[in-house]
């Protein structure tokens, strides 16, 4: 057996690549936003003040999680539950601080879709929105690990599942600082 | 990335322990599995092979009756067939395909055999089968998400197959659906409703590849056998390996730029519109780009090409060396030809956009690029004629598609040629060559690959033989009816004839091919009752046909031929076996086949 | 009722071939497995050079048949046409002769090693040499085709010459328009929100630049020979595609984005009738890209002329400026009929004016 332990496992092998498929998907977009700006009618959008919270929230819950497979590890188990609730907690806020940043924008008559939209701000829209879905996916991972976790009959020590989605977890939070990077650079 | 995925995956897990530590437990196959968890809700990569491949099947007969359909009008303008009315009501109303029906046919047609067949049909089912079976695995990385792949596609299918039955017709802008027209609803019956159903079936199909995609990979980079080094690999996994990785790729990047449409469409987003008046409707949308939807999809389209064929080309390497009883030729070379298709697919996508109005200097790059791949191709070629030269070659069904193969790649390689160098392009983009250049090449030559891979591997699927006869009389009247239908379209081609034309009497310059018209038609039917033909001889043998009775009926070197002749869940009974040499050690030392199960001999004579 | 008939003997056939197949099969196992597979693979073999040998011929009889229809057989109608008619016969020539070449050597293979208990395969599994060999060859050859090609590309996709003159063609669904920048040599400014077909102003031109005056807009391009053309290629709804094969050039047309395309007219449509010995020649624009229900009949017609024939024709028109002020002026008489004026409901665009 102790070969296998050097081997990575499969599944992690596998989000890895899914991973890399999903970075792809990003780059697209933000080639597709780049080749966009250089064209006229762009509009420099500005960042509303709600997504710097938004970040600090995804960071904090990427914290979390590292804190929850560390006290998985050393078998805390009350501990580890805790930890795994209050980071699917941070990831549906992180949701509403998004929803509530682009329900800024309404506020300041800029239009996202529709007549007299402007594909800079689409941008905004379709990338966090899609970066949200998978954040979503992360959050419903999460659950069914925290659900299994609750659930005292299925009483598994393995850190597999909850490495994987920890992983997928930084990926989505380093993904959303990728983004507000680019979006804030890209002024 | 959920946790229900490592959950389920217990096949993979018991197949990780098994290989690593080489207990003999091998696999608890001895449990009942019920109807559901067997053919339905099946986690066994042979079934999701063969449900992938039963799927793709009758995909293919539907994609290829619509081109009998609409190669009814192009053959005969001026008939009209009362059936037709019987059959699809308003859409051909006095016995005659309107102009909307006609290219919802050919845009489905192109959707169907480019996705649903040649994609999830051919690399689905290849993938499925062969991967856990030559690498020597128990099953893939994780049963789970590979039934999920197999449910996502038959879901985009059932996405797409509902479409055909809207009030106002599936899509029809073109299976590459360009905007603004695939924008538009006001532009065309087809980019109404039938667009969004095609977007979300594509999407789905989208999840269905990348779930599929991911699970190869990891499971031909983590789950191989002992022995099994990347370099003793055959082609097959090889190319289905570099397939995969394409598919991860570029798939993710259709899916944007299908987003953004879907924006477009339903949210009056400006992404791909512009300053547009349809039918004096003045739209309010400004600074978007409808080139930029060609970019993105065209990332995609292009290593699509190659998610198509590399494919085919593994298994056509495969089989021409077993039955040419000879090492397949320049093995590493092979591979690094793969490698540099799988690179430059990549690089080449704006090759589709050389009249757009692109930049010079970007379609010189592109060009270059282009044409560069015309190199690792030539290498290929070069290498399957090598292999078969002073081979001892036995026509097996599979053997003759192979052969054919490589003609066809040969004929639809070299018109490539001519399309990937800008200047010429100009001159035949969106002519009738380039629809004989990629039919051939890309349609045909897959299929060929395809039709290889079912007569080679239907022994190790269903433990019997399809019917020779049968197979012969497929081989031949496909392969003279491939020629006889896409060689004289070079010709319409080089007259400058459009694609996409339902009728072309009414122009001086188009008007001078009815007969030749009416001739493929003719021949695109019979071959299209032959491919019936095979349909019947495959879903016949399946329950009727000749039994294998040996667990080696080719004489190959590969492992799926040490499994029994019908392997349970798990392939191996016992432990999975030791490899120990490369898959092509045929006629070496005077024997006829080695398989890779066989350890080195003291006196073998070194390569 | 033919239909049905045709019907019942395709699936008649089926159940012949079906019977032969399974029949074959079982006679197959009574003589044994070895003599069949002999048998059939001997036939195989044959096949495939019978194959090769018809389809060459095939080839030859195809191009006897079908080449004097292609525009092979008749020169370019521009200049740069001819320069991409060179580059399709250099390419044809090497393409064929790579063709001829590995075809011939696969069917050959194929049959001359056909199954024999007496040969010994020669275990062959790679000769650095070769494999180089045919990495290089072809690479040289596609650099020849590259340099050509792209020394080509830069002078097609090039400037116009400042000389050049300038016609813009619109294509919306589903015909063409074209606008001929009148004395001034330059196109009136447009603005897509002002387009307004029932009113004179089809092509959203802005009357009130000044540019706009003269502009002449037809159904038809009329073009003079031997002089160089700029086209300006627009689309009003979706892209379409100015297709011009006896020119061998065509040109996307993008909502939002213009394209242009130059060349020069070689043979007025009176020579190109005497070149093609076919009276009723002329050159059509075709649409190449897929543009919706009406895509196939998108037709546009080019008339290549002297500069005379030209001069006559544009003199015949009036800009289209001035057609839409007269339709406009409720005393004047009522416009010509080349312009489908209504009337009546004038005064929209006239308000934008002032």
């Amino acid at each position: 057996m102790s070969e296998q332990k050097r081997k990575i496992h499969p599944h992690k092998f596998t989000l890895w690549v899914a991973i890399g498929s999903i970075l792809m998907m990003f780059a697209g977009l933000t080639s597709a936003y780049i080749v966009k700006r250089s064209q006229a009618s762009w509009l420099m959008i500005e960042i509303p003040v709600m997504f710097w919270y938004s970040t600090a929230t995804i960071l904090a819950s990427s914290v979390t999680v590292q804190l929850a497979l560390k006290a998985l590890k050393k078998r805390e188990m009350i501990n580890y539950k805790r930890l795994l609730v209050v980071t699917a907690v941070l990831g549906v806020l992180f949701i509403v601080l998004q929803v509530a940043g682009f329900r800024q924008f309404a506020a300041q008559d800029i239009r996202l879709v529709g007549a007299g939209s402007n594909a800079s701000y689409s941008f905004l829209l379709a990338i966090s929105g899609l970066h949200g879905i998978h954040v979503l996916g992360g959050v419903v991972a999460l659950a069914v690990i925290a659900i299994r976790a609750l659930n005292s009959s299925t009483r598994s020590y393995s850190s597999v599942p909850l490495e994987i989605a920890a992983t997928y977890w930084h990926f989505v939070d380093a993904l959303w600082i990728y983004l507000f990077i680019f979006f804030t650079w890209m002024k | 990335m959920s946790s229900e995925t490592i959950s389920h995956g217990h096949a993979a897990e018991a197949s990780v322990h098994s290989h690593d530590s080489h207990e003999a437990h091998g696999h608890d196959h001895h449990h009942e599995e019920s109807f559901l968890t067997k053919y339905i809700f099946s986690t066994d990569h042979k079934m999701i092979g063969k449900q992938f491949l039963i799927t793709g099947i009758i995909w293919a007969i539907i994609g290829g009756l619509f081109s009998v359909l609409f190669r009814l009008q192009l053959g005969y303008p001026d008939a009209s067939f009362p059936i037709l009315e019987d059959l699809f009501g308003k859409w051909a109303a006095g016995g005659r395909i309107s102009n909307e029906f006609y290219y919802a046919l050919v845009t489905m047609h192109g959707t169907i055999l480019v996705f649903f067949v040649l994609t999830a049909g051919l690399s689905g089912t290849f993938a499925n089968i062969l991967i856990p079976l030559q690498i020597g695995a128990r099953d893939m990385a994780s049963g789970f998400m590979n039934m999920l792949s197999y449910w996502f596609f038959f879901l985009a299918s059932v996405v797409m197959f509902a479409s055909l039955f809207i009030q106002t017709g599936p899509a029809s802008g073109g299976w590459t659906i360009y905007p603004p027209l695939s924008a538009l609803g006001q532009a065309s019956e087809g980019s109404k409703l039938g667009m969004d159903f095609w977007l979300i079936s594509m999407a789905l199909f989208i999840v269905s590849s990348l779930l599929g995609g991911l699970n190869y990979i990891s499971t031909i980079l983590n789950l191989r056998t002992k022995g099994m080094s990347m370099t003793r690999m055959p082609l097959t996994m090889w190319a289905i390996f570099f397939t995969a990785v394409l598919g991860v790729l570029s798939f993710p990047v259709l899916l944007s730029g299908a987003v953004l449409l879907l924006f477009d469409r339903n949210l009056g987003t400006s992404f791909y519109l512009s300053e547009i008046v349809v039918k004096g409707e003045i739209l309010p949308n400004e600074g978007g780009s409808a080139i930029l939807f060609q970019h993105l999809f065209w990332f995609l389209g292009h290593p699509e090409v190659y998610i198509i064929l590399l494919p085919a080309m593994g298994m056509v390497s495969e089989i021409l060396s077993v039955n040419s009883r000879k090492p397949i030729f320049g093995y590493l070379a092979m591979v690094g030809s793969l490698f540099a298709i799988c690179i430059l697919a990549f690089l080449v996508w704006a090759h589709h956009m050389f009249v757009t109005g692109l930049n010079p200097f970007l379609g010189a790059f592109f060009v270059l690029l282009t044409l560069l791949i015309a190199v690792p191709s030539a290498i290929k070629v070069f290498n399957w004629l090598t292999t078969l030269w002073k081979g001892n070659i036995r026509f097996t069904p599979g053997m003759l598609f192979s052969i054919g193969f490589v003609s066809l790649f040969i004929s639809g390689g070299l018109t490539g040629i001519f399309l990937g160098n800008s200047t010429l392009d100009i001159h035949l983009h969106d002519t009738y060559f380039v629809v004989a250049h990629f039919h051939i090449v890309m349609g045909v030559a897959s299929f060929f690959g395809m039709f290889a891979g079912v007569y080679h591997w239907f022994p190790k699927m269903y433990g019997r033989y399809l019917n020779n006869t049968m197979a012969y009389i497929h081989f031949w009247v496909t392969l003279v009816g491939s020629y006889l239908i896409f060689w004289p379209m070079h010709y319409s081609g080089l007259a400058g004839m459009p694609r996409r034309y339902t009728d072309w009497s009414n122009w001086q310059s188009f008007n001078q091919f009815q007969d030749m018209n009416r001739f493929i038609s003719t021949v695109a039917m019979v071959v299209f009752a032959v491919q019936i033909l095979f349909v019947f001889n495959f879903f016949y043998s399946i329950f009727k046909g000749r039994q294998v009775k040996s667990e080696n009926p080719w004489g190959a070197n590969t492992l799926e031929w040490t499994t029994p002749i019908n392997p349970g869940h798990g392939n191996w009974p016992s432990d999975i076996p030791e490899v120990h040499r490369w898959a092509y050690d045929y006629g070496k030392d005077g024997r006829e086949f080695i398989p890779q199960t066989e350890p080195i001999g003291a006196d073998e004579s070194k390569h | 009722m033919s239909g049905y008939f045709i019907f019942i003997i395709l699936v008649l056939a089926f159940v012949l071939i079906f019977q032969i197949s399974k029949a074959s099969e079982y006679v197959s196992v009574l003589k044994g497995e070895e003599k069949s597979f002999k048998q059939s693979n001997r036939i195989n073999a044959f096949m495939f050079i019978l194959f090769m040998v018809l389809g060459l011929f095939g080839a030859w009889w195809c191009n006897e048949l079908l080449y004097d229809r292609t525009l092979l057989a008749q020169p370019a109608a521009s200049d740069h046409g001819e320069k991409i008619d060179f580059m399709l016969w250099l390419t044809i020539i090497v393409t064929g002769v790579v063709f001829l070449m590995t075809q011939i050597l696969l069917f050959w293979f194929a049959f001359k090693y056909q199954h024999s208990e007496k040969r010994t395969v020669y275990f062959f599994p790679h000769n650095n040499k070769l494999e180089l060999l045919w990495t290089v060859v072809p690479a040289i050859f596609l650099t020849i085709l590259v340099g050509f090609g792209l020394f080509y590309w830069f002078k097609i996709t090039g400037d116009a010459p400042k000389d050049a003159q300038i016609v813009e063609i619109t294509g919306k669904q589903f015909n063409w328009m074209m606008r001929y920048p009148g004395k001034d040599n330059v196109l009136g400014r447009k603005n897509y929100r002002l387009t307004d077909a029932s009113n004179g102003n089809a092509l959203g031109v802005d009357w009130e630049d000044g540019a706009s005056h003269d502009d002449i807009e037809a159904s038809e391009m009329h073009l003079v020979v031997g002089k160089p053309v700029q086209l300006v290629i627009n689309a009003q709804d979706v892209i379409h595609d100015v297709g011009l094969v006896h020119f061998r050039l065509k040109m996307d047309a993008v909502p939002g984005i213009p394209t242009t395309l130059w060349f020069t007219p070689k043979y007025t449509t009176a020579q190109m009738k005497e070149i093609t010995g076919n009276k009723e020649f002329v050159y059509e624009i075709s649409c190449d890209q897929m543009c919706g229900s009406g895509h196939y009949s998108m037709r546009g017609v080019i008339v290549v002329e002297t500069q005379e024939e030209y001069d006559a024709w544009m003199a015949s028109k009036k800009p289209q400026y001035v057609t839409v002020q007269e339709a406009a002026a409720p005393a004047a008489p009522k416009a010509d009929s080349t312009a489908a004026v209504a009337t009546a409901t004038m005064s929209k665009p006239l308000a934008q004016l002032k």
